[in-house]
């Protein structure tokens, strides 16, 4: 009876991590303490397990997370309500339309696919900010955004991996 | 297998159908947020107001450790910087008294002018607590809130400069837009030469200026002031240098956000712009030398006849203008007043005019009454 209650709660649990990593990595990106006096943009760990476990484990990551994780960052952030919810609907968009794609890649070819999924959700916050102030905003931070992102990937998809293999565990339908 | 298939395409539908509504739900959010800035201003202070305590600990050892890193670098040139303070330290008590001996030069011209006071500006000294640089955004923490008076709109300075304005006041903490931030506008002036221009963030390190006035020319090295314009801000608060980047004149801010450690938040209070009270130096008799007139009781209004009621008399006009305002509002008819008080054979006040009446003032004037004057007597 034990092991039954343990085991359920053990699968609950590991049911809620890819969102429960999606919004401790929002917290921790918008903790607002810079450690490179502003020069750097903090990163969207918010986004990395929106696109990682939307890719890996749809059931465990639906869009309305990604929506709500989205609405969290943006609540986090300080700027525009809604528009990193769009980036993060968009990107999982783009990533559900390109799973096969992109669920195949390995190393360097994982990280060029979360760069891809990365600038479509860059490219729509962009466009919503541009839209909803009526004026572009410098670029310079956003290329900087990107390039942090991406660098931030490596270490962020060795824990992912890390914690889909011993937590998470595969998708049903991969048996 | 076909059932298979169909179960999969459901699923596949379904999928499209969530994916459409989350992206309204986001579009609903972007519109709410458009229409109602503050809608997550609330939870933004509140939250900011839980963590902190949090970011207080966490920032200390980092200060800390900020402070070691940047001690260490300055000790190898600690005996250059130690000249170049002294040097500057003798440069500015120099300005300091100019500064001294004009501020009260232009206190006495004040006095002399009877000018309007400066407005007030009080301030609160607050320790930043935490930085956000995103990429769309750059945003500050400092621990003082509603509880310090600190109110949203509010200019926030450090010792060199204007940092930015206060836009989410929480109980304890307070949210910094910076003046780098794509949201932040702020009306400036440029002198010499009281331009008046806009300075406009667009997350670029310096922001834009944008002159209102057309065929205004800016130079390299002109100073970028706060206009005070909306009394939003007070005036005269250092910003910036101009300077131009090649496609657009931009400011350099004096204020370094990324190091300032304790600003300022300053209350500006306008006071009710009242005029000096008259005396009776003020009067024209006594600056020419005259005494002033003595003040006597106002003349007792002659007695009047009672006239009959059908006979409109000059006195009544005379009557209606001096009477009081209420007086005055009882008298006044309109249209359908005109007509009952006709229906009722009441006679008109001579300054109502009936439609169709030629004005009184373009009336032929009344015969001269038939009697002759004191004097001609």
């Amino acid at each position: 009876m034990y092991d039954s209650y343990g085991g359920s709660f053990a699968r609950f649990f590991a049911t809620l991590l890819p969102f429960g990593m999606a919004i401790i990595g929002s917290l921790l990106a918008n903790f607002p303490i810079s450690f490179t006096d502003g020069f750097l943009p903090a990163p969207l760990f918010g986004l990395m397990p929106v696109y990682y476990f939307g890719l890996m484990r749809p059931d465990l990551m639906p869009v309305w997370t990604a929506l709500l994780a989205g609405a969290f960052e943006d609540l986090l952030s300080g700027g525009a309500p809604g528009v990193w919810a769009m980036a993060f609907v968009a990107c999982y968009l783009f990533a559900d339309r390109q799973r096969d794609t992109l669920a195949g890649l390995a190393s360097f070819g994982a990280i060029a696919g979360f760069a891809a999924a990365l600038m479509v959700a860059v490219t729509t916050a962009f466009a919503l900010v541009a839209v909803y102030y009526w004026r572009l905003p410098h670029v310079a931070p956003v290329a900087a955004t990107l390039a942090a992102n991406v660098l931030w990937y490596i270490p962020a998809l060795w824990l992912m991996n890390k914690t889909q293999r011993q937590l998470v565990g595969p998708l049903r339908g991969d048996f | 297998m076909v059932s298979g298939s169909l179960r999969a395409g459901r699923s596949r539908s379904s999928a499209q159908i969530w994916l459409a509504v989350c992206a309204a739900l986001a579009c609903v959010l972007i519109f709410l947020g458009r229409v109602q800035p503050t809608l997550f201003d609330r939870a933004r202070a509140y939250a900011s107001d839980r963590v902190a305590p949090v970011l207080e600990a966490i920032r200390t050892p980092l200060r800390g450790a900020e402070q070691w890193g940047g001690s260490l670098a300055e000790v190898f040139r600690v005996y250059q910087v130690n000249l170049k303070l002294k040097d500057e330290n003798a440069r500015l008590r120099k300005w300091q008294n100019l500064a001294l001996s004009l501020d009260q030069r232009l206190k006495r011209y004040q006095l002399l002018l009877n000018a309007v006071p400066d407005p007030e500006i009080g301030s609160v000294t607050a320790h930043v607590i935490g930085r956000a640089s995103r990429p769309f955004l750059n945003t500050m923490i400092v621990d003082a809130g509603r509880r310090q008076l600190i109110k949203p709109g509010e200019a926030v300075v450090d010792d060199r400069g204007m940092i930015g304005r206060i836009f989410v006041a929480g109980d304890h903490t307070s949210w910094v837009i910076l003046l780098t931030d794509l949201n932040s506008r702020i009306p400036v002036s440029i002198q010499p030469g009281n331009v008046q221009a806009m300075l406009t963030g667009d997350n670029s390190g310096a922001p834009l200026l944008v002159v209102s006035a057309q065929g205004a020319r800016l130079r390299y090295g002109q100073q970028v002031v706060t206009s005070g314009d909306g009394a939003l801000l007070p005036a005269g608060l250092a910003v910036g240098k101009v300077y131009w980047d090649g496609t657009d004149f931009r400011a350099a801010l004096f204020a370094d956000a990324g190091r300032s450690d304790d600003v300022r938040v300053l209350d500006l209070t306008l006071r009710a712009e009242k005029p000096p009270t008259l005396t009776a130096r003020d009067l024209p008799v006594t600056a020419a030398g005259l005494p002033p007139l003595k003040q006597t009781p106002p003349a007792k209004p002659a007695p009047t006849l009672p006239q009959p009621q059908t006979q409109p008399e000059p006195t009544a006009q005379a009557t209606a203008v001096a009477a009081s305002p209420p007086a005055r509002r009882d008298q006044e008819c309109d249209a359908n007043c005109l007509m009952r008080r006709e229906l009722s054979g009441v006679a008109l006040d001579p300054h109502i005019r009936r439609l169709g009446q030629t004005p009184m003032s373009q009336q032929p004037p009344p015969a001269p009454p038939d009697q002759t004057s004191p004097d001609d007597q």
